[in-house]
């Protein structure tokens, strides 16, 4: 893709850059072809993993998330993105980023977080795990040398988001943990630069790495995928355990927490799933915070099940108010009645929803404008 | 009835100083193709396997650099042999991953229309199919040398330790022609390796298993350490996939246990993915049912 590509306009978001091995949009048909036509060298970082152990024979271990893997010479985590090299354990993707776009907050989607602002999205290629209904597959589960990257040191992603008045970068799209290095320097100049930082995770992430990273980030959104080992062994390829420590972490640390739980069909939607997972939240992290269900639709390796159906979101959505969560939220659902934000006391709405469009909000200093109460979130 | 392997010794077919006695390797390849398929003339042999309209790929494995790849002496070698079965010189590729692999193990690339075609699947205009191959546990974007540009596979594949599969061999050697690999090393590539032999793009179009051991890599797999690195100077031959890697497997055992060392399962990594391959039907790991036949040339 030539330079005076990089900038386009889909569908009312600013879309910098996002290129893929397969596209679904339209905007960017060529794509696909300039993939192919790439050739040549990949155009990848060497800068040293943090997280890692050194063992005999050049071998390494990577502590970065759950899996730990142990890696000879030449080998390359479950990631696709970190690679051992000659004992010595790599990010390939440090400063190359392969999309970029500026989002509303409402997309990640962060409702408690400085509503109607627009992130800076950036992401790498590579995932730690394999989500059979990844909806970003395209550039999650490849290498980075199958996508094309865009050299964007931690300094000039900064200067995009001021340069496009964006007062958050979101680390986002695919999982921002592998690119954990990149996304914490970069945290660490916007801070400089009083520009704010939000993380959309899986969560599927070492308590160290973890605990570092809440000190530089302002928000950080955590897919919870499922609230069963069996499903997380399934569909995910990874470990619920440690989503959840990962969750409490953020939950104890000063940045701001909201939780997505992606509901699909005869797979992680029974009631009895669901309101143990509501018990654990307001038994470990409280009613505050704020929980979205999802709507699934069919993507990736799960082609097989339909689009889930409303009155199942509506299901789950009532027990988890009935289990006393305070924000619960429906979403991928465009005008459903519960994107929009309630006060727990006094019932009335307080942020309009519709989409990604925010009509009136009536908060004033965090409170509701009807009865006073405290909102939890991050309103200026 | 048991399925055949046939592992050819070569004894000085590395010379001091690492380079190949090509008379003895080509000797190798003869007398395993002959024994392998019953034939006196090797030729007549690999027409068994091949049609001469055939496009086929050799899947090499250069992740090991030039210390730990199939050389292009022994991969040219084996193209030599194909073409004198009567395979046009321009339906041979030879291929891995990536062109600076290739480059790293000591190929030169060749992409023109006449002569044997080396090149890595990054190659421009090659790339990766853009539909998703599904099948069990496995979602990947296939190389479009293995999808489009061959008929006809050979896995000529190194023998190796490692340290996730166990053993590494021919039928892993198609992790190479795929583009998420990393994605199927845990539980010991199990059922990964088996479950990604039968998706039709590969059980459909491989024909034959080679494992170059000259050099195997007994320990500390699959990069290369000398010290765990045994001059084995064989050739090993099958139609059947999964008894060639339970032999090859064998032979790591072997010379792990001369060494002193813990076999793969005292280490909780035997490749179960065989056990798993043998009850899908894609071969035998059954060594009551496995015919090794040996020789020295």
């Amino acid at each position: 893709m030539k330079r005076r590509q990089f900038f386009k306009t889909a569908g009312g978001t600013t879309l910098l850059a996002s290129t893929g091995m397969m596209n679904r949009t339209s905007a960017f048909p060529a794509l696909l072809m300039d993939f192919y036509a790439l050739g040549g060298e990949a155009n990848l970082s060497k800068v040293e993993a943090r997280y890692y152990k050194k063992h005999p024979d050049r071998e390494i271990e990577c502590t970065l998330c759950p899996r730990l893997c142990k890696l000879g010479d030449k080998e390359r985590g479950y990631c696709g993105v970190r690679e051992n090299i000659g004992g010595k354990y790599y990010t390939l993707v440090y400063g190359k980023a392969c999309s970029i776009a500026a989002d509303p907050i409402e997309k990640k989607p962060l409702f408690h977080y400085l509503p109607k602002s627009s992130a800076l999205s950036i992401a790498t290629a590579g995932c730690n795990v394999n989500c059979k209904f990844c909806q970003n597959w395209e550039i999650s589960q490849v290498r980075p040398e199958q996508v094309q990257n865009y050299d964007l040191l931690p300094r000039a992603v900064v200067e995009t988001a001021q340069k496009y008045r964006c007062p958050i970068i979101a680390y986002t799209y695919t999982e921002p943990v592998i690119f954990f290095e990149y996304m914490y320097d970069t945290s660490v100049e916007a801070r400089k630069k009083g520009v704010r930082n939000v993380v959309i995770t899986g969560g599927h992430i070492s308590p160290e790495p973890m605990e570092d990273l809440t000190k530089v980030v302002d928000a950080i959104k955590v897919d919870l995928k499922a609230f069963s080992q069996d499903f997380y062994t399934k569909y995910v390829r990874g470990e619920l355990q440690p989503v959840l420590e990962a969750i409490k972490i953020v939950h104890k640390s000063s940045a701001w927490l909201e939780l997505v739980y992606l509901v699909i069909p005869t797979l992680n939607d029974s009631s009895d799933e669901i309101r143990k997972m509501c018990q654990w939240i307001m038994k470990e992290i409280g009613p505050d915070v704020p929980l979205h269900f999802s709507r699934f639709v069919p993507m990736y390796l799960m082609k097989n099940l339909p689009p889930t159906p409303v009155s199942t979101l509506e299901k789950v959505h009532k027990i988890a108010l009935d289990e006393g969560i305070h924000h619960v939220y429906i979403g991928n659902v465009p005008g459903h009645s519960a994107e929009s934000t309630y006060c727990p006391n006094c019932k009335n709405n307080v942020i309009e929803r519709k989409g990604y469009s925010i009509g009136k909000i009536a908060l004033k200093g965090g409170r509701c404008k009807y009865c006073n109460n405290p909102i939890p979130g991050i309103w200026i | 009835m048991a399925s055949k392997v046939v592992l050819i010794r070569g004894k000085g077919v590395l010379k001091e100083g690492g380079d190949i006695d090509q008379k003895k390797l080509l000797n190798m390849y003869n007398r395993g193709i002959q024994i392998l398929m019953d034939k006196q003339n090797p030729k007549d042999g690999l027409r068994l396997i091949f049609q001469r309209s055939d496009k086929v790929g050799i899947k090499i494995n250069t992740i090991g650099g030039r210390k730990l790849s199939s050389r292009p002496e022994v991969s040219f070698s084996l193209a030599g042999l194909l073409q004198e079965s009567g395979i046009q010189q321009k339906n041979i590729i030879i291929w891995d991953r990536t062109n600076r692999e290739l480059r790293e193990a000591g190929y030169g690339l060749n992409l023109n229309r006449s002569g044997i075609k080396v090149y890595g699947t990054d190659t421009k205009g090659v790339g990766y199919d853009s539909q998703l191959t599904s099948h069990l546990n496995i979602g990947s974007l296939f190389s479009s040398i293995q999808s489009s540009k061959i008929t006809a596979s050979i896995s000529l594949a190194i023998l190796k330790d490692h340290g996730m599969a166990g053993v590494t061999a021919g039928m892993k050697n198609y992790f190479g022609a795929i583009h998420n690999p990393n994605k199927y090393h845990d539980f010991n590539c199990n059922p990964f390796v088996a479950e990604l032999f039968e998706t039709k793009l590969i059980k459909r179009k491989h024909k034959l298993t080679i494992l170059d051991s000259l050099i195997v890599q007994y320990h500390r797999g699959p990069s290369y350490h000398a010290r765990w690195a045994e001059k084995y100077e064989a050739l090993i031959f099958s139609l059947d996939p999964v008894a060639v890697d339970h032999v090859g497997w064998q032979v790591i055992e072997k010379l792990r246990a001369k060494k002193g060392l813990a076999s793969l399962k005292e280490e909780k990594r035997a490749p179960v993915y065989l056990k798993t391959a043998e009850k899908m039907g894609l071969g035998k790991a059954n060594p009551e049912e496995i015919q090794i036949i040996e020789e020295e040339v």
